[in-house]
């Protein structure tokens, strides 16, 4: 379909998001214990939030949850009996910051290559993102250094702007179109102007970054052919805990294990978030590590987010740049301090 | 779209012992028939379930020219393996597969064939000597080197004995420690290089068993004059989900289930990460 952008106006937004709970479930940014802010089911309408700083987990989990049931087995007294378990519920993503659309564009694309991944797609196809466009960086985020922000160019089903008095709602695709088509009074075509005043709060976002930016491309081309010294990843290892924080706040991370869980007498094949920076992870029964060590981990996880191979594959860097490392490091083994290290050949202590 | 995951509920038709710590498992389908039949090549590996314990990887130990069933030597090692180890005849399994690029067997005919294992590496190789000796027109000359720690580590004890007695096959067994009964070789692998003649133009080199033996029987080959892309090994990494997703094998942006397990040192040469 051909992209069309509305107008909405802000008191408005209430009575839209109000249709869309009635449709299927809504995950939003709403108030979690104490100072949080989480993704999750809002009570109502009002609860959802506007202004935020993005949350600490990305809405990843929607599309990729934590243990994702794969396969139901069980035994029926005479033998066994496998059947796949699918999650079709269609679900809407409101107010998913560009980075986070830009984090799920991503897996489905690594989803979608051969053998593509039902299970996954299935989920991942009925999702309808709304995003929420970033009219000023977050303190931490590097977004505009990936292209994921802070405005998007694609990557998402509905994108909205404050404008101020009203909310620029770009449709970009057939999914975006039933969440507008839904209560067709509440918008108007936009007019030249706010399209304008889209461009214009866009140009003066980018203008707004602060220090914390991330240079890939020097470090791609050092990481690409192997010219990050051993004593140099055995340095940044140092700062590592490894404790995962920064694999499973990711919104790009995906690597998992499969697991069979017992549940009613039976079990349940799940996949599993699991972290690179574990020794486990490449762990063989034999005992034999292919990376038994912290140093050959870090280059790991460094070598499938930045180098050229990899963007080759997924036609981007495995970041999104929204700084979620930068504040779950236990360490400081984050994006930017690696790269950082990476490019200048040095680990600033 | 089939579900990548789901497995095929497989039945064991035989369980045989091969040394103390390890058996081999022969599986079929339970719903054989209905084109339900297992489509593989030497060298290609499957996720075999044990129902409750998850599931793991394993090489094919069995030939495609006996397509009829399917086999894995399995050494009694970890959770799932344990738990493998105390099923008998008759009970299932699932299955997922098969996994990877296997050995070329088109490329191998004509050729001579040197097959060089160590300890519980012979199984990946025995697919690929069952397959060429079903075959044994279409290839040059055999040559099996096998080794293990003691006598009692040897596996496929029938088959070895079978093997050395065959007049196609030129086959050499030797162990690093004897006992009393043992009669032959005693001492490493490399060390059998000296009971045969090499012919490194003609011939393809395959060699599986543990690292550290991979390392020497390598570097015997190079001095002896293989080429790069003339040695074929197949690679071992804790495959997890079988089709490139997981990132457990990963080695750079290769992935070992999908790209191998079966690579030649050329290809191996140019594994970076």
């Amino acid at each position: 379909m051909q992209p069309i952008t509305l107008t909405l106006q802000k008191r408005d937004g209430t009575q839209w998001l109000e249709k869309l709970l009635s449709l299927g479930e809504v995950i939003a940014p709403v108030h979690g214990s104490g100072e949080d802010v989480i993704f999750s089911t809002p009570a109502c309408a009002d609860a959802v939030l506007w202004d935020f700083v993005n949350p600490l987990h990305p809405p990843k989990r929607i599309v990729l949850p934590q243990t994702d049931p794969l396969v139901k087995i069980k035994h029926n007294g005479q033998g066994h009996e496998v059947e796949p378990i699918y999650d079709d519920a269609p679900r809407i993503l409101f107010n998913a910051r560009s980075c986070d659309a830009k984090g799920i564009a991503f897996l489905t694309r690594m989803h979608e290559m051969e053998p593509a991944d039902e299970s996954y797609l299935r989920r991942a196809l009925r999702l309808t993102v709304i995003s929420l466009a970033c009219t000023a960086p977050c303190p931490l985020g590097f977004c505009v250094c990936t292209n994921s922000g802070p405005f998007l160019s694609d990557g998402y089903d509905v994108q909205l702007t404050d404008l101020g008095e009203n909310y620029l709602v770009e449709v970009a695709s057939q999914k975006g179109h039933a969440t507008v088509s839904c209560a067709p009074n509440l918008f108007r075509p936009a007019t030249e102007s706010e399209i304008a005043q889209r461009k214009r709060l866009e140009a003066e976002a980018k203008n707004h970054f602060g220090e914390e930016t991330c240079h890939f491309a020097s470090a791609m081309r050092r990481v690409s052919t192997g010219r990050v010294s051993d004593a140099l990843w055995q340095r940044i290892s140092d700062w590592c805990l490894e404790c995962g924080a920064c694999n499973f706040v990711c919104p790009t991370c995906y690597c998992f294990s499969v697991k069979d869980l017992g549940r009613n007498g039976g079990w349940v094949r799940c996949r599993m978030w699991d972290s690179c920076q574990y020794s486990a992870f490449t762990l063989e029964a034999s005992g034999h590590n292919p990376r038994p060590e912290r140093k050959e981990r870090m280059k790991r996880r460094f070598f499938h987010k930045v180098s050229a191979q990899y963007y080759q594959r997924d036609a981007m860097v495995g970041c999104v740049g929204c700084g979620r490392c930068i504040k779950a490091c236990l360490g400081t083994t984050s994006m930017p301090a690696v790269v950082s290290a990476i490019r200048k050949g040095k680990w600033n202590e | 779209m089939n579900n990548v995951y789901l497995p095929t509920v497989a039945q064991l038709v035989n369980v045989c012992d091969e040394t103390p710590d390890t058996k081999t498992f022969t599986l079929r389908f339970r719903e054989q028939g209905n084109g339900n039949h297992f489509h593989f090549l030497p060298g290609q590996f499957f996720e075999l379930s044990v129902f409750g314990y998850g599931e793991a990887p394993f090489c094919i130990a069995s030939s495609p020219t006996r397509p009829d069933t399917f086999e894995a030597t399995v050494r009694r090692t970890g959770q799932l393996t344990d738990a493998l180890h105390r099923l008998g005849n008759g009970e299932e399994v699932g299955v997922r597969g098969p996994f990877g690029n296997g050995f070329d067997v088109e490329a191998a005919r004509g050729k001579d064939l040197l097959f060089v294992a160590g300890g519980i590496g012979l199984p990946p190789l025995r697919s690929l000597i069952w397959n060429v000796l079903d075959e044994r027109e279409k290839f040059g000359k055999v040559t099996i080197l096998y080794g293990a720690r003691t006598p009692t580590d040897l596996v496929y004890q029938q088959e070895l004995q079978e093997w050395a007695k065959r007049p196609d096959v030129e086959f050499h067994v030797t162990v690093d420690v004897a006992d009393a009964s043992w009669k032959g070789n005693v001492g490493v692998v490399p060390i059998l290089f000296e009971k045969t003649t090499l012919h490194p133009e003609s011939t393809l080199a395959y060699v599986c068993g543990p690292p550290v033996m991979i390392r020497f029987v390598v570097r015997d080959l190079f001095v002896r004059g293989f080429k790069d892309e003339a040695v074929i090994s197949t690679l071992e990494r804790m495959m997890q989900c079988g089709i490139g997703k997981c990132n457990h094998c990963a080695i750079g942006h290769r992935y070992v289930c999908r790209d191998g397990p079966v690579f030649n040192y050329s290809q191996i040469k140019e594994l970076i990460e």
